[in-house]
C-alpha cells in the first residue's frame, strides 16, 4: 500500500484560531473596510532568460484592480529552494514561479502546491499548455506562461560557405555527420557551444536521450530502476557525441566556456550549430539579419521520440499555503486574458503559453516558423524534467562534460548513470515510490 | 574565583556565539539522523552517515579537499618569502606592499570570475602563450577534469598568500631590529639573517597562519570552487569538494539530512584539527 502524503498539510491550533479570529473580526467590520482589495505576493522568474518579463509583471499587476500584488524576481539558484523553505515555514507566496516537471513536482509531493483544477477556469487552465508534466493524481498544479522550444541553432551563412544546402539542413544522422565533415573542411567549428556551466550537458541530454525512448514515462523506469542505462540503448547518444568529439566536429572551447556564450558562436559565425531556445531567436535572428535557422537535432535513435521538436514549458502556481488561493486563482486567469497575452508578446517580444494568444500579431518571422513548426501536436516535452536533482547533477551534467571533454566514453557514461540512479533510488526510497504513481500520470 | 576569572571573561563571546549558532549547530545534528523532507522528517539512524560514506562522489571530495591542502607549504613558502623581501625596504616597497595585498582586498567572486575569462582555453593567457610559440603549454585551464583542481589551487594560492605576506610583514615590522643589525655588522648575509634570526621569531605567526590554510583549504573554497567549476564542481566531477557536496545536497538535490551529515563530519574535523593546534602550543609553550 502506498503511503499516504501530506498533500493537504495538516491545520494547526494557531492557524484555526487566527482564520476564526479573522472571521469574526470581518464579520463585525463595517461592509466597506471587510470587502478591502485582497494582497498577493507573487515569487517568479524568468527575466534573466526573457527580458522584458519584468516589464511583462509590472505592467499587469498596476492594471490589475481585484487584488494588490506585490512581486519578486527571484535568483536563479534559489527559485526552489526559496519557495520550499518559505512554505515548509508556513509562509510561502501566494503565487509562484514553478519549472516544469521534477521542480515543481517535489514540491507538489511534499504539500506546498496546490491543485488548479477546480480552483480556475478548466479552459483556461487547459488552454494555457501546462504540460503533463504538471500533473499528479489527475490534478494539474501550473499554468503554462511561455513556451521554451528547444532546437539546434545553425548560422546559414556558414552552411552556404561549406556548400551545404541552408534551407534543408540534415534530419538523420548520417547527413549530420556529412554535413559536419564539410563544415570542417571549410574551417568552420561545425557543432558544440559552451558546457563549462553543465547547461549544454543537460540540453545535449535533452535532444539525444529523447531519440531513444518511446514515452517519457520510459525515462522515469531508468531512474526507479525497471531499466538500466547500462543498456546500450540507454546511453547511445552519449556514444553518438563521443563520436562527435572523436571526429573532432566539436568546437575546441566547448570545455572551457559557458552555454549562453557558446550560442553566442552561432549567430557571430564563429560556430555553425548549437543547441538553443526560442527566447533567445528574435536577437539572433535580428543580429544576423535573419540569417540562423532552427533545426530538430538528426535523428540517429530508434525511439517514438526521435526526430520531434521539443517544447518545455515555464509556469506558474499556487501555493497551498496562500491565505488567498481564489484570488491568486483569478490573477492567473487575468495573465490569460487575451489582453495580457498581446501584452506578453509587446513587451518580450516573445510568445506566451496560451493557445489563446492571436498568432497572427508575430511579426518577425523566424518566430512566426517557429510557432507554425514547433506548436504542433507532434511535439515532445523536456524529458531532463523528469531527472531527480541528485541525477541531475552526478550524472546528467558531469557525463555530458567529460564525454565532450574527451576523458569519458559513452559507455562510462552509462555506468556512471546507472550507479548514480542507483545512488539517488537508496537515497530516496519515499520519492522513488512517487515517482512509480508518476509514471502512470505521465502514461496518460 | 580566581580560576573562575579567565572564563568569565569569555563567558559573554561564548554567549554570543552559542545564540547565534548553538540552535543552527543542534538542529544539524538533529536533522543529520533524520530523512528531512521540508523542514521535518523521520527518525533514520546513522542511515545518512552511512549513505554518504559509501558514495565515491564523496570521497573524491574529500581527495579533492586533501589535494587542495598540498598548496599550503607552497602559500607559506611564498607568503613569507615576499614578507622577507620587503621588510628589506627595497625601493618603493610599500607600493609593491599595497599590489601585493590587492588580491586579498578584492572579493573571490570578482577575482574568480576575471581569472576564468583569462583561462579560457582561447582566453587571453593561452593566446599570448601561442603568440609565444608556446603552444603545448596552452593548456584547457577550467575545461580538463586533469587540470581544473590545479588552476583554483593557484587562484586560491595567488589570493591567500597576499593574507601571509601582510600577517608575515607585520610580525616582522614587530620585531627588535638591533638583533638583525648586529647579524649585519657581523657579516651575516641576508638568508642567514633570514633562517638563523628572523624564521625563528616568527614561529607563532607561521603556526597561526598554517592552522588558517588548513581550516581555508577543508572548509572556505566554496567561493573559488563555484565560479571556477561552473557552479557545479566541474567539469565532471573534478573540482568537486566537501562545501559543495554539501550546498548540492541542501539546494539541488532537497536532501537536507544528508547535508546536515556531511556537515556535522567537516565540523568534527575542524574542532578536532583545532584541538591539536592547542594541543600543539601548549606543549610548545611549556
Amino acid at each position: 500500500m502506498r503511503r499516504t502524503l501530506p498533500l493537504l498539510p495538516q491545520m494547526r491550533r494557531r492557524d484555526v484560531l487566527l482564520g476564526m479570529g479573522a472571521a469574526g473580526a470581518a464579520s463585525a467590520l463595517p461592509r466597506h473596510l471587510a470587502a478591502q482589495t485582497p494582497s498577493l505576493t507573487m515569487w517568479w522568474w524568468g527575466e534573466q532568460e526573457l527580458p522584458g518579463l519584468q516589464a511583462f509583471v509590472e505592467e499587469s499587476i498596476a492594471g490589475y484592480d481585484a487584488a494588490q500584488v506585490s512581486s519578486m524576481l527571484q535568483d536563479t539558484s534559489v527559485v526552489i529552494s526559496q519557495f520550499q523553505t518559505a512554505a515548509a515555514a508556513g509562509s510561502p507566496p501566494d503565487l509562484q514561479y514553478l519549472w516544469n516537471g521534477i521542480y515543481h513536482m517535489e514540491s507538489v509531493w511534499f504539500g506546498y502546491v496546490k491543485a488548479l483544477n477546480g480552483l480556475m477556469d478548466e479552459g483556461i487552465l487547459r488552454d494555457s499548455n501546462p504540460t503533463v508534466l504538471s500533473n499528479f493524481r489527475g490534478n494539474t498544479y501550473r499554468t503554462g506562461w511561455y513556451p521554451l522550444p528547444m532546437f539546434i541553432l545553425y548560422n546559414k551563412d556558414l552552411f552556404d560557405r561549406a556548400g551545404l544546402d541552408a534551407d534543408a539542413p540534415p534530419l538523420v544522422w548520417e547527413d549530420f555527420l556529412d554535413a559536419c565533415d564539410k563544415l570542417k573542411s571549410a574551417g568552420i567549428a561545425p557543432f558544440g557551444g559552451g558546457a563549462q556551466d553543465g547547461y549544454w550537458a543537460e540540453w545535449y541530454v535533452t535532444h539525444a536521450f529523447a531519440q531513444t525512448i518511446d514515452t517519457v514515462g520510459e525515462a522515469v523506469e531508468l531512474f526507479i530502476g525497471d531499466k538500466d542505462f547500462r543498456d546500450p540503448r540507454y546511453h547511445e547518444h552519449w556514444t553518438r557525441l563521443q563520436e562527435l568529439r572523436e571526429l573532432g566536429f566539436l568546437n575546441d572551447e566547448i570545455s572551457s566556456i559557458e552555454l549562453y556564450p557558446g550560442i553566442d558562436l552561432v549567430p557571430a559565425g564563429r560556430l555553425a550549430m548549437s543547441m538553443s531556445i526560442g527566447t533567445r531567436l528574435l536577437e539572433d535572428s535580428n543580429a544576423t539579419g535573419g540569417r540562423v535557422g532552427a533545426m530538430v537535432l538528426p535523428t540517429f535513435g530508434q525511439g517514438a521520440l526521435a526526430g520531434r521538436p521539443i517544447v518545455d514549458m515555464q509556469g506558474l502556481g499556487i501555493a497551498e499555503g496562500s491565505s488567498e488561493p481564489e484570488a491568486a486563482a483569478a490573477f492567473l486567469e487575468y495573465l490569460n486574458s487575451p489582453e495580457r497575452l498581446e501584452a506578453f508578446y509587446r513587451l518580450t517580444g516573445w510568445l506566451p503559453a496560451s493557445n489563446r494568444f492571436d498568432a497572427s500579431l508575430i511579426e518577425n518571422e523566424a518566430v512566426a516558423g517557429m510557432w507554425r513548426s514547433w506548436n504542433t501536436d507532434n511535439q515532445i516535452t523536456n524529458v531532463t524534467n523528469l531527472m531527480p536533482g541528485q541525477f541531475y547533477e552526478q550524472a546528467a551534467i558531469p557525463t555530458g562534460q567529460q564525454v565532450a571533454q574527451g576523458s569519458m566514453t559513452g559507455e562510462e557514461a552509462g555506468d556512471l548513470a546507472a550507479r548514480v540512479a542507483q545512488e539517488w533510488r537508496d537515497f530516496n526510497p519515499d520519492l522513488v515510490e512517487l515517482y512509480q504513481e508518476w509514471v502512470e500520470d505521465l502514461s496518460v | 574565583m580566581t580560576r573562575l576569572k579567565p572564563y568569565l571573561y569569555v563567558a559573554p563571546l561564548v554567549l554570543l556565539l552559542g545564540f547565534v549558532f548553538g540552535t543552527s549547530l543542534v538542529r544539524m545534528f538533529e536533522f543529520s539522523f533524520k530523512m528531512i523532507r521540508g523542514v521535518d522528517g523521520p527518525w533514520i539512524g546513522w542511515r545518512n552517515y552511512r549513505l554518504v560514506l559509501n558514495q565515491p562522489l564523496f570521497w573524491e571530495s574529500v581527495g579533492h579537499n586533501l589535494q587542495l591542502l598540498l598548496a599550503i607549504p607552497i602559500l607559506i613558502g611564498l607568503s613569507l618569502l615576499t614578507a622577507l623581501l620587503l621588510y628589506e625596504r627595497l625601493r618603493g616597497w610599500t607600493l609593491w606592499r599595497a599590489v601585493l595585498f590587492l588580491p586579498y582586498v578584492l572579493a573571490i567572486p570578482i577575482i574568480a570570475v576575471v581569472m576564468k575569462q583569462m583561462f579560457q582555453f582561447n582566453g587571453p593567457v593561452n593566446e599570448v602563450l601561442r603568440w609565444l610559440s608556446l603552444d603545448f603549454m596552452a593548456l584547457d585551464w577550467i575545461g580538463s577534469p586533469d587540470i581544473a583542481l590545479w588552476t583554483v589551487m593557484g587562484l586560491i594560492v595567488w589570493r591567500e598568500a597576499a593574507l601571509g605576506t601582510i600577517l608575515f610583514l607585520a610580525r616582522l615590522l614587530s620585531l627588535d631590529e638591533s638583533l638583525v643589525e648586529a647579524a649585519r655588522i657581523e657579516g651575516a648575509n641576508w638568508w642567514q639573517r633570514a633562517w638563523h634570526i628572523l624564521i625563528p621569531q616568527m614561529r607563532g605567526v607561521i603556526e597561526f597562519f598554517s592552522v588558517i590554510c588548513v581550516i581555508t583549504m577543508l572548509s572556505a573554497v566554496f567561493a573559488y570552487v563555484y565560479i571556477l567549476g561552473g557552479g557545479r564542481g566541474g567539469p565532471g566531477t573534478s573540482t568537486m569538494v566537501i562545501e559543495l557536496y554539501i550546498y548540492n545536497a541542501l539546494t539541488r538535490q532537497s536532501l537536507p539530512g544528508i547535508a546536515a551529515a556531511v556537515s556535522v563530519m567537516l565540523f568534527v574535523v575542524s574542532l578536532g584539527l583545532i584541538y591539536l593546534l592547542f594541543v600543539v602550543r601548549r606543549r610548545q609553550d611549556d
